[in-house]
């Protein structure tokens, strides 16, 4: 396990009001469709944190998802970078 | 079982609540909800310990349970385990909020639990999430029902009765666009039935929140906040960080009066909030329903969170309930003041059995922050945890600090220092550490606050208990008893059953220069004040359990004696230092000598001889560990070894005289009767210390032996009859058994003693039999016996006659009789034999003593 902070997306399903927003102060929130895009970078603790807060306001985990450096996920083709 | 997984606001506690309230219920019940973020197991496993005795209260007499500084996580589960077995039946376990438990240990010991309930027994298991369980077998058994989120959501037709119930008046289409909208979820149907309630058109609520894209449970919130008066609002807002809340706490956070009807309202209104108690005074916020209010609080009112949180931890603090006034000020952000009140608090909530929430607390602080008075608290912590090195570090820092601290609190500090150190040099075995920090136990508790006198009032207790133990181990029993008597007295007052416990069991082995009566009735009462606390398998009371167990086997009660070192050594199964494990292969090699078999015997000795050396400092029974190990290695046919070990001793040890009677053993054994004698001299003649009587009984044996085998058997029967007399006012057995003192007790001409009696038990007991427990309860002290009484009574043990007794003393024979129906009386008797054995246990036989 890597300790080293890395980018993750969360998507969850619903529009994340003003108040629910506050549980989430290091994510960046934007509107996808009906649902909502966490995004942010964390440490393990620090997802897992956030995964808690999910499950305590009973919202909707639809995806979790880290991205690689250059801004993609490491299983989308071929991430052999020169 | 069943388990109820479900997430947030599924409606899972609401099950619970409405099935455990069924009238028609056949179970008792035992209810618990887990605490939030509960990390501590003990307190855990007391909660629900204290939900199956409320169950069951008829049957069980005992109190709430007594938390303990050393928590038993296995005896604990055990003793749930019994007290559900000896409840008359149907009793069903309800955890809620199951997910809450963040202790690890705590989860696996309700495993062990739940996998062994007894039958009739259900339990019932509310969470959040599925957790590690490993009910595998009881799935596979199919013993396991599970009910998911599917199963608590609301169907269409669901939903119109709620609302219908709700006395809201919806279109068949708008109920239907709520149920889709919701999805059948529990929480958001009662949000949005509060606020369809007294809705002016319901229709266009339904449509609205259908249209939305915002999640249930935020729009129906804030919806529903929205609608309620200004200081209703207020007060939800400033309350949701509370875990619990009555009408005057929320008073002082609102600052407004009347808060209570408010909660009382609320909770009518179903609105999220239910009360705790029958009387409805504390009440909670559904746990979903308070997170979303804190965020709505953080949101609108920033500035004010610190200050709420203080306001709380004050009113906490003022009500003695230090843990939620620890965490408030925490969360306030006021780590001086939080270090401050857990230094202060940390050793009572140590004692009430909350180590592992200390522990918590602990770990909040932000690292690298300084705060000298919590190297206190982690010293505490460690000792608790047998770390001791740490413990010792800590202190240091603390010891530094205490120089610079503001000088109010000087006192309290050095006080808690002195008392740590203590008990960390009890743990060491340090009797010189021990009796350097109980210098302040010379000044007693006065002035101060009623909190100081209280934590005085704690540490005073502990230090009397640990320079007690150390004293008892050690030397000075005197003064160990007077300590730990001193120290049972005050943990009483102050309601300290664990301390008074841990002081009156080591009081029992500190009796042992009473009579054996005295050391077991104490050894009696502290056993039986465990076994009401549910203590008695546990470690604490383990010194008067194997001091019992050494009576017995001393007044040759083999048997008895070996059932109650069976009993000590399972509750020693945890770890425990050497010094108590000394003493139960100590009596398990007396045991083994009583009965004539000395390999065994030995191999319990030597045991003994090597713990006793990896005790620091002397011990009270060195010496006797010695000598006997010594004794029975020339007794199972090594003399040669046992006179090498001999040889190697210090000049200190070799002139005691448990010593000289193993000298003295080795030599019988080599065949050199005179050398023998030349062994036992000094202590005959009163020159080389002994630990007590019991050692000058057995010197005797071994002198009367040494004169039979040179010969001399009217001396061999004058030292019989001398180790009779020593041994009669105990009734002591063992010593004649373990120097093999058959031979020369069966030559004693059997009307020349006066201890008939006595003789005829120990030669029952030489020949394999062991003597049946002497079961006396604490009878009353009885009135004095005159003089010509007590001239009668030292017939009694004899087999005369009352003619010849009477003809003895030159009376009548009804002078004897009505004597002899005032002794029974006096002594309660029914009987000759047992006049005897109540008279032997008042020592009222010892006429006369020869040496």
């Amino acid at each position: 396990m890597d300790p080293a902070p890395a980018l993750y997306v969360i998507r969850i399903r619903g529009h994340l009001g003003a108040t629910v927003l506050y549980a989430f102060p290091a994510m960046a929130a934007q509107r996808r469709g009906a649902d909502t895009v966490l995004t942010g970078l964390l440490d393990q603790a620090a997802l897992y944190g956030v995964l808690a807060e999910v499950e305590a306001l009973s919202l909707d985990l639809l995806e979790v998802r880290q991205l690689t450096a250059q801004g993609e996920s490491p299983e989308s083709g071929d991430s052999r970078s020169p | 079982m069943t388990v109820i997984s479900a997430p947030a606001g599924s409606g899972k506690t609401s099950l619970l609540r409405t099935w455990a309230g069924r009238p028609d219920q056949p179970y008792r019940l035992a209810v618990i909800q887990v605490q939030r973020d509960q990390q501590d197991a003990q307190q855990f496993w007391l909660a629900l310990l204290s939900a199956i005795r409320l169950a069951g209260a008829t049957t069980s007499h005992a109190k709430s349970p007594a938390p303990t500084p050393e928590f038993n996580g296995p005896a604990m589960v055990g003793r749930v385990l019994s007290e559900l077995a000896g409840g008359r039946g149907r009793v069903t376990l309800v955890i809620d909020d199951l997910h809450e438990l963040n202790c690890p240990e705590a989860l696996a010991q309700l495993t062990q639990l739940l996998t062994s309930l007894p039958d009739g027994v259900h339990a019932v298991l509310a969470t959040r999430r599925d957790l590690q369980l490993r009910l595998h077998q009881l799935r596979l058994e199919g013993e396991l029902a599970e009910i998911r989120a599917a199963d608590l959501r609301f169907t269409e037709h669901e939903t119109r009765e709620l609302l219908k119930a709700s006395g809201i008046t919806l279109s068949d289409a708008g109920a239907a666009l709520l149920h889709q909208r919701t999805e059948g979820w529990a929480a958001g149907l009662r949000l949005a039935a509060i606020s369809l309630a007294d809705h002016p058109d319901p229709e266009r609520f339904v449509t609205e929140f259908s249209g939305s894209n915002r999640t249930v449970a935020d729009y129906l919130l804030a919806e529903m906040l929205e609608r309620q008066p200004d200081d209703v609002r207020d007060l939800l807002l400033r309350t949701s960080l509370l875990d619990r809340v009555n009408g005057e706490l929320a008073d002082l956070l609102t600052g407004r009066p009347g808060s209570e009807r408010i909660l009382l309202e609320l909770e009518d209104a179903n609105a999220f909030v239910v009360s705790l108690d029958p009387a409805r005074t504390w009440f909670r916020y559904h746990h979903l329903f308070a997170d979303l209010l804190r965020l709505e609080l953080r949101r609108t009112l920033p500035e004010q969170v610190p200050a709420l949180h203080r306001r709380a931890a004050g009113w906490f603090t003022r009500q003695g309930q230090f843990v939620d006034a620890i965490r408030h000020t925490q969360a306030a952000g006021d780590w001086p003041g939080a270090a401050r009140l857990l230094a202060d608090h940390s050793f009572s909530m140590t004692l009430d059995g909350q180590a592992q929430t200390i522990q918590a607390l602990l770990q909040a602080f932000p690292p690298g922050a300084d705060h000298p008075e919590l190297a206190l608290v982690r010293a505490g912590n460690d000792l608790a945890q047998g770390r001791l090195d740490e413990t010792a570090a800590h202190l240091a820092v603390a010891g530094a600090y205490v120089e610079s601290a503001p000088p109010d609190r000087q006192h309290r500090l050095q006080v808690a220092i002195a008392s740590l150190k203590l008990s960390l040099a009890r743990r060491r075995g340090h009797l010189a550490a021990v009796v350097e920090q109980a210098k302040f136990l010379a000044s007693p508790v006065t002035g101060g606050s009623d909190e100081d006198i209280a934590l005085d009032s704690d540490l005073r207790a502990v230090a009397l208990m640990n320079l007690g133990i150390v004293e008892a181990w050690s030397q000075g029993l005197p003064d160990a008893e007077r300590h730990l008597q001193e120290g049972a007295d005050l943990a009483r007052r102050i309601g300290r059953p664990y301390l008074e416990v841990a002081c009156l069991a080591q009081l029992g082995f500190a009796s042992k220069i009473h009579s054996f009566a005295t050391t077991k009735h104490r050894c009696r009462e502290a056993i039986a004040l465990a076994d009401r606390h549910g203590w008695g398998s546990e470690p604490i009371v383990a010194p008067a359990r194997v001091t019992l167990a050494g009576t017995m086997i001393w007044t040759g009660e083999f048997d008895e004696g070996e059932r109650e070192l069976q009993r000590t050594s399972r509750a020693l199964q945890t770890d425990t230092g050497p010094g108590i494990r000394l003493l139960v292969h100590m009596a398990s090699g007396q045991l083994q000598a009583g009965r004539g078999l000395h390999h065994e015997a030995l191999e319990e000795f030597s045991t003994a001889e090597q713990l006793r050396s990896q005790l620091e400092g002397s011990h009270a029974l060195a010496n006797q560990v010695t000598g006997w190990m010594l004794a029975t290695q020339a007794r199972a046919g090594q003399p040669a070894q046992a006179r090498a070990a001999l040889a190697s001793l210090d000049n200190e040890q070799a002139g005691a005289g448990e010593v000289g009677n193993a000298r003295a053993a080795i030599s019988l054994a080599e065949g050199d009767p005179a050398a023998a004698l030349g062994a036992v001299q000094d202590v005959l003649d009163g020159t080389a210390p002994v630990i007590g009587y019991v050692t000058v009984v057995e010197t005797q044996l071994l002198a009367g032996l040494a004169h039979r085998q040179l010969g001399d058997q009217r001396s061999a029967n004058q030292a019989a009859e001398r180790a009779l007399a020593l041994a009669e006012p105990d009734r002591l057995v063992l010593p004649f058994a373990m120097t093999g003192s058959g031979e020369l007790l069966e030559t004693l001409p059997r009307h020349e003693t006066a201890h008939a009696a006595l003789l005829a038990d120990i030669l029952d007991v030489v020949h394999g039999s062991s003597l049946a427990a002497q079961d006396r309860s604490a009878s009353p002290q009885p009135e004095e016996l005159s003089p010509s009484e007590l001239r009668v009574l030292r017939y009694l043990p004899t087999n005369l006659s009352r003619p010849e007794i009477a003809s003895e003393l030159s009376v009548s024979v009804n002078t004897v009789n009505t004597h002899v129906r005032n002794i029974y009386a006096k002594l309660g008797a029914s009987d000759r034999s047992s006049a005897v054995q109540r008279a032997r246990e008042l020592r009222l036989l010892s006429a006369g003593l020869t040496r």
